[in-house]
Formats: C-alpha cells, structure tokens, sequence
C-alpha cells in the first residue's frame, strides 16, 4: 500500500525562493514497493486508493488540496494554504502496447507512454531514450514534473512543435474521493487509448475535446492529475550555435521567423540553393542596457540521430558562483544605477558563449539547472509579429522606471489548442525577462509595481498579450485574465471544470491563485451535469 | 621588521586559504532524491543531502579505507548521485601529524531519486 507522510508546516516555498507561503500540512507519498506489489499498473493504481484517501481526509477537515511536484513555478500557482501534497515520488511509467491503442486511433504504440505524475522531464527523457525515443520539446532545463509542466503550459523554443502539454494524449485524474472520481479523458477527435486500457487505470473515460483542451493547462485546478499519456519521436539529435548578429537583422527574425530569405545564415544549415534552413529552436538574448549593435542569439537545428557525437557536456553552460549573486543583488537594492554595469559583467556568464557550437540529444542540451539562489521571471506571450515592438516597450520600461536586475530573452513556440495555453498565437513569442530577486527600496520599484506596468504598458500600447502561468505578474490585476483570452474562452473553461468536478471538489481544488485571477469565484455553485460526448464506463 | 611580519602573515593567510577546498562530483544522469521541505538555501536547495564530518582511524595493517553508502531514509536508492569532497587545512595537518592513520572525512553526498 502507498504511504503518506504528513509534515505539519507554518509556511511552503518554491524552489526559486518565490515565497514563502502559509501552509497547515504537507504530504508526501510514496508508492508500494515492487517486492510487495510486482505488477507496475497494480502499484499505480494502488496510489490512487492512498489519493483518494488523502482527498476524503482533507476534505472531511474541511480543508482544500493542491498537489505539486518540484515546485519549480515562480509564483503561487501550486500552492494552496491548507494542504498541498508532494508527488515526485510518483514516477511509474508504462509503455503503452499495440493492444491498448483505440481503434480508430492515429497514434503508433511504440510512441506513446503513461508517465505518473510526479514523473521529472529528466526521468522521462531516460525512459525514452532507452527506447531510442525523445520527447518533442522540453523547457530549458529538466527538474519539471510532467504534471507541473503541462499544468503550467512549460514551453522550450521549437516554434514548429509547441510546449509539453500539446504532446499529450490523455490525462488520467483523480477528482474527488470517491472510487468513480477516477477519470481518463482524452480529445474525441484524437483518440488514443481503447477503454480496456482506459479501464484498467480509471473508472469512467471521457472523450470530450473542450474538456481535454481546458484540462490539458488545468492550471493543477481539474482535481489530481494522476498520470499523462504522452507521445513521443524517434531519438534525435540537435546542431546548437550560438552567434552575436546584427539587431535589425535577429528583430526581423524575430518578427517573421523567416529564415530562408535571411542575410544571417549559419554556413552548416544553409539548402543546396544556398538559402537558410528553418531551425528547430530560435532564441534570442537582449541585454537591454546595453548600446551593442548586436544580440546573442541561439540557433537549434534538427539532424537524425547518430552514436558518434562529440561529448556536449564540455561546454555545457557553468553555474554563478552563488554568494556572487547574492552580493550583486544586495549592490542592485541599494545603488540600482550599478545594475547596467552589474549585467554587464555578468553578460558573459549569464549568456551562451558565441560560437561554442555543440551537438547533442534534446535532454543533454536541455540539461539540470542548479539552484543559483533567489530568482524572478516575468514572461508574456505575444504574436511573434509584434516581437520587436513589445521588446522595445518593455525595454524602455525596464531601463527609463528600472533598472530592474534582469536581461530579456525571446522565445518562440507552436500555438497550442489547450483552452488556456499562454500560446495561444499563431506562433507565440515568449517575450521574458529573468533575474534575481530583489527586494524594494527607496531607490528600486517592487517587483510587484514592475508586473504591473509591464500589462500597463502592453494595454496602452494594444499589444495582444498572454502571462505564463508559471512566472511573475500581479494575477489580481483587475479583468486580467479575461483580457488576455476573452471571455467566451474564459467562460468555456470555467464551464468544463464545473462539468468535471462536483460542486465541492470545485472549491475543493481551487487556490488564492484561482480565487485571484477569477477564474474560481465564490459564487453558488452548480451542480454538474453528465456531459455530452462522454463514455460512461461504470 | 614590521612589514615582514604583514608578510609573513599574508603568506599563513594564503596557504590556510588555499589548503581548504572542495571538489564536487556530478552523475550526468539520473535524478537526485528530492527534499520536499526544501530545507536549504544553498546549491542543494531541494536535494536530500546526507553530510559526513568525522574523522576516520586506519589501523597499521590497512592501506586504505572504504567508506559504504547504505539505503536509508536519507538515501533511499543506495546509489550516488553527487559527492562534494572537502579539505582543510587542519584534516591535512592532522593527516600529516598522525602519519595518514587519522583522516578527516568532510563529505556531502546525495542520492539517486528511486525509480518505479
């Protein structure tokens, strides 16, 4: 049987120091050993039975639940000020077998995989690489739990692919604590799995597209995600380089992703006819206090994979020197003005270094990112046509009401059909700023007043914008949310989680987070009606 | 005379210094076990850490000496993840002065996260 430990805390943090956060109890569970239950389905849904009690528990004490896993969000977004339950010691994966495919269904076996929730990016890239697989497209690093990823819309650069939740296949919830609240949803126009198998892991399937695609960025509110039915692709490898271009010239990159009719070309992916190739990930580093004529930026390009690479671990990038960080922030809180200098001389340790090609698989180049203090992320999503012009916006903000101690990057990914996917544009650019954290003085703005500006500035400006969930804004900012979707999109996804869940899981799944950006309300709950395309199985 | 000895200072300041270091080792792969409490603040924010800081005794007949790593609460795989070594100046004085039968073992280690 699945174990619970139950730690009673005064308050939770994220890893990033984002917090801290008032807590009553955490859990941590840990699942059967494989000498006491062989059978690796009987061990995960086992686990189930010790969720759906932690669930009854917490709910008979009148309390609310949100589970997480590495807790690698830069904000509140996974936490709950009741109980919040730890899962990364949920990490079973199953291949999934030729027999278990529905029959109407496009997918190849061989690609696809249930991964548990608590399952990291780094694990999950292992299983699949011993298949000789990879996943499609990973965030920058790889400490992310699956669920977390998908919860939160994690996205890399691969502006042909998309972010991790538009390779999943289905999602297995638990939402509430009885034996039926046990789901298996996936969307009706891409079935995956027949219903012996959904079967063999819940209790009902839903095959429904509005509830898949408003589950899928589920924002850890549609109830416990239990494991992710993923698909991934043959193993392959990726050119990176690293180049310091012209402005004007990685702008209108930035704005039209066009790389055939580019003057930059790397000599390596050029066609025979001597155009550019489209590279697989494009990125693009600004440090906005600087008057350079040039940007860093990154090119990835896809190659089949091969065995006989040179070793990219090298060159791989070098952690800060932590207490390093620290002082520079202590300098950034009281002389602000020393941050274009401070940025400056960490520039070389802060950006890929030029012209230090490597080649490498998707996880070893996406590799651990250790801890390095302290850290913020504020991240908008805008139309990649409106790229340069949102950059120089919040460039100017930055720089004219800052400094603030942080450089920009852009990134560019796939738009996603989940309801509430931050990139939701044709091709989105994730227009985000890292840095550490500060804390405001007489002399430095907060870095609450920031978020705010940067949507003040978007909206003056009619620049079309989504958040990341998962990093800084002000989420109370009034009709956020709305503003960003419309409210019909809104609406929609409000309307499916009532679909879902019952009226008290409801309140019983929610967060100040969701309380927040209202996308929860305190308002009289409806009793959920069966839905429409679903297969009811029990 | 007083400037020798600001020198001769700067020199025992320099080698006290540079005696003490760490060295740390990394597994490109596999995941460390995680710490939900997230009780540190330092490169090993959200790994369980097991720390050593003992001093160990060679017998006259033993050439070297093994140091096992057991499962435990704090190391649930029984296998190694990352290892930071670190010396002193005074494990190497001690070393030194008790002809290598007494070496201080300041060690951190975590573990590899178990997989299902």
């Amino acid at each position: 049987m699945a174990t619970t430990k139950t730690h009673h805390l005064k308050h939770w943090d994220t890893l990033h120091n984002n917090g801290p956060f008032k807590l009553k109890k955490l859990y941590i569970t840990e699942l059967e050993g494989d000498g006491i239950i062989p059978k690796k389905i009987d061990r995960y849904n086992d686990a189930v039975v010790e969720i759906q009690r932690l669930i009854k528990e917490t709910f008979n004490a009148n309390q609310g639940f949100r589970a997480y896993g590495s807790a690698w969000s830069l904000n509140h977004i996974a936490h709950h000020k009741d109980c919040m339950h730890y899962n990364g010691f949920m990490n079973i994966h199953m291949p999934i077998q030729p027999e278990n495919l529905h029959s109407d269904t496009t997918f190849k076996a061989e690609n696809l995989f249930l991964f548990q929730c608590g399952t990291t990016i780094k694990r999950i890239s292992e299983v699949l690489s011993s298949h000789g697989k990879s996943l499609k497209t990973s965030g920058a690093s790889n400490g992310q739990t699956i669920a977390g990823c998908i919860s939160t819309g994690v996205h890399g650069s691969a502006f042909q692919v998309g972010s991790v939740q538009d390779y999943v296949v289905g999602l297995h919830l638990i939402t509430g604590p009885n034996i039926e609240d046990n789901v298996y949803i996936e969307p009706e126009s891409k079935a995956g799995l027949n219903d012996a198998f959904a079967q063999s892991i819940s209790k009902k399937i839903i095959r429904d597209d509005a509830m898949f695609y408003a589950a899928l960025v589920g924002l850890g509110s549609f109830g416990f995600i239990h494991g992710v039915v993923i698909e991934a692709e043959p193993r392959f490898l990726l050119n990176r380089y690293v180049r310091k271009i012209d402005k004007n010239v990685a702008l209108q990159l930035a704005d039209t992703l066009d790389f055939k009719n580019s003057p930059f070309k790397i000599p390596e992916e050029t066609t025979p006819d001597g155009f550019g190739k489209t590279p697989y990930h494009y990125k693009v580093f600004i440090n906005q206090y600087s008057d350079e004529p040039e940007y860093v930026v990154e090119l990835m390009y896809k190659n089949a994979y091969k065995n006989d690479y040179k070793d990219p671990f090298p060159i791989i990038k070098q952690s800060l020197y932590m207490d390093l960080i620290h002082l520079f922030t202590k300098m950034a809180e009281n002389w602000p003005k020393s941050i274009p200098w401070l940025i400056k001389r960490l520039e070389k340790s802060i950006l890929p270094k030029v012209d230090e090609d490597l080649t490498g698989t998707l996880p070893e180049i996406f590799w651990d990112a250790p801890y390095q203090g302290g850290a913020f992320a504020c991240s908008v999503g805008i139309d990649y046509t409106d790229s340069s012009k949102a950059l120089k916006l919040l460039c100017d903000l930055t720089t004219k009401e800052g400094p603030i101690p942080g450089i920009f990057a852009m990134r560019f990914v796939k738009q996603t059909k989940a309801t509430l996917g931050f990139t939701k544009f044709p091709v989105t650019c994730m227009l985000e700023i890292d840095g550490v954290l500060w804390k405001k003085t007489r002399k430095i703005m907060s870095f609450e007043a920031y978020c705010t500006r940067i949507i003040e500035v978007l909206k003056q400006n009619n620049i079309k914008f989504t958040q990341h969930w998962g990093k800084g804004s002000n989420w109370a900012y009034n009709g956020l949310v709305n503003y960003m979707y419309g409210n019909d999109t809104v609406n929609n996804w409000k309307a499916q989680r009532k679909k879902l869940l019952s009226p008290e899981m409801l309140h019983f799944f929610a967060n100040d987070f969701l309380y927040e950006t209202k996308l929860a309300a305190d308002e009289p709950v409806i009793h959920p009606i069966n839905p429409q395309n679903e297969d009811l199985i029990t | 005379m007083k400037n020798s000895i600001k020198i001769f200072t700067l020199i025992i300041i320099s080698l006290l210094l540079s005696s003490c270091y760490s060295v740390r080792l990394r597994s490109i792969n596999g995941a460390y076990q995680p710490d939900p409490l997230l009780s540190r603040d330092d490169y090993y924010r959200g790994m369980e850490v097991v720390e050593l800081d003992t001093v160990i005794k060679i017998d006259v007949v033993s050439k070297d000496f093994t140091y096992l790593i057991k499962e435990t609460e704090a190391c649930k795989s029984g296998k190694l993840h990352t290892v930071e070594f670190k010396n002193t100046f005074g494990g190497s004085l001690l070393s030194v002065f008790s002809f290598g039968k007494k070496r201080k073992l300041k060690v951190k280690y975590v573990c590899m996260k178990p997989t299902n």
